[in-house]
């Protein structure tokens, strides 16, 4: 059952690593924000997994619980920033300032 | 401690550091953080230090990239390249940072292993803190003994730098005209964000469980991990859902600005002044088992218990009010009118 749990660790440590591919090389910001939301999502069950293998599994379902509970803030914060500087583009950085922002500035 | 994963897990960490530091974008360099702040809370857990992995939870994935977002919110996001190539500078900054690099990593060598039983650490205090820490105060988590009663001293001025933070950004970013504040009183306080119902009506059943689940976090940090830190963080948090899911309007309108200022020099006050409350009973400053003669019902072990949950509540009280504050005002650019 151990090793059971460790290669469930693993395998999932393994999807990870495919979310931080969209994390690291984009291209745009959104394509990040969905590839860290996909990695909290994953942090949560790792977790538990590592708890079950320390055999603790109550002090670990805490922390489980808090980014289950935080974990869309950041999401939200981003997409309020995105709907108040309105121009999305599919290349690039995927966002580029109006000319109305820049005078602005 | 598993090998296997920590192995993957710090891949992955350096992975998100290089990324972090190499992207051009701020925008993208805060969202990666995240990322890297997670990995930062796996290996924690995976070694065992449960209570700093909370830590890093709440902090990181309620706090401190929504203050990042908010700060690139109020500035531009992308460097100008001024064209000028500092080979020079810039070569003196490799040199320096390689070298102070190799006399770290020459240092490692002279490390005891991982959870060495010989090592210095473990032969000193941890013995004495793991052998008699449920004898002295009746708590099973050494974390939060150590922490909030064996070495008080040293969260009291944790708590006091944090207020001091929250005062610094207040005294740079804040900028307020005459009466704009005393406006909105006889006003009836409505939301002018957007009209988003799905995410509004998430939020508003959200924020009182997320409230609920830092008071237990709060009170419960005596027996699993977490305590005053961690529950005043997710406290906070809760308030800029509020913020970020209605607008700045709802959330002044709730917890004013006088109050939050307030209750961040409260929470201080609640820790130094069991301290002194412990002074005037005729024992050292924080030595809380000189509680037990005002408590009712309690010996000396129990009376340190108790004095260990009312500082933490204090380290709450003053947390969250601080969070809140920092991100009101670096979110409006210290105007208070609209945030995110």
């Amino acid at each position: 059952m151990e090793q059971f749990f460790l290669f469930m660790g693993i395998g999932i440590c393994v999807l990870m690593l495919l979310t931080l591919y969209r994390v690291v090389v984009g291209p745009t910001v959104i394509d990040r924000l969905m590839g860290v939301n996909v990695f909290g999502t994953k942090t949560t069950v790792l977790l538990l997994i590592i708890g079950v293998m320390f055999d603790r599994l109550d002090m670990f379902i805490d922390i489980s619980l808090a980014y289950a509970l935080l974990n869309f803030i950041v999401t939200i914060a981003t997409s309020r920033y995105f709907q108040h500087h309105k121009t999305l583009s599919a290349t690039g950085y995927g966002y580029s300032f109006s000319k109305r922002e820049k005078s602005d500035d | 401690m598993i090998w296997q994963l920590d192995l993957l897990i710090l891949s992955l960490i350096v992975l998100c550091a290089l990324a972090t530091i190499s992207v051009k974008d701020l925008f993208s360099a805060a969202i990666i953080f995240g990322a890297y702040s997670f990995l930062m809370c796996l290996l924690w857990t995976e070694m065992g230090a449960v209570d700093v992995a909370f830590t890093e939870a709440s902090v990181g994935a309620g706090v401190s990239t929504v203050l990042f977002v908010a700060a690139v919110f109020r500035t531009t996001r992308k460097v100008k390249d001024r064209g000028v190539k500092r080979y020079w500078t810039k070569g003196v900054g490799l040199l320096a940072a390689t070298s102070v690099g190799g006399v770290l990593i020459a240092a490692v060598g002279d490390f005891p292993g991982f959870a060495d039983p010989l090592s210095p650490a473990s032969t000193h205090l941890s013995p004495y803190f793991i052998t008699n820490t449920l004898t002295d105060t009746a708590v099973p988590n050494i974390v939060t003994s150590v922490l909030a009663d064996y070495r008080g001293y040293d969260t009291m001025f944790e708590t006091a730098v944090i207020f001091a933070a929250g005062l610094a950004v207040i005294a740079i970013l804040r900028r307020s005209k005459t009466g704009v504040q005393h406006e909105s009183r006889e006003k009836v306080i409505l939301s002018e964000g957007y009209e988003d119902t799905i995410i509004r009506l998430v939020a508003r059943k959200m924020v009182p469980f997320m409230q609920l689940f830092a008071l237990y976090v709060l009170a419960h940090g005596h027996h699993s991990p977490g305590g005053g830190f961690q529950g005043g963080v997710i406290l906070g948090a809760s308030f800029i859902l509020i913020a970020i899911s209605y607008d700045m309007k709802m959330l002044l309108g709730r917890m004013s600005e006088k109050w939050n200022v307030l209750l961040g020099n409260i929470g201080v006050l609640v820790y130094a002044g069991i301290g002194f409350v412990c002074l005037l009973l005729g024992a050292n400053f924080l030595d809380y088992s000189i509680l037990h003669r005002i408590l009712p019902a309690t010996d000396e072990i129990m009376a340190r218990s108790h004095g260990m949950l009312g500082i933490e509540t204090g380290v709450a009280i003053a947390v969250s009010a601080i969070v809140v504050s920092l991100y009101v005002n670096i979110a409006s650019q210290g105007k208070h009118d609209k945030g995110l």
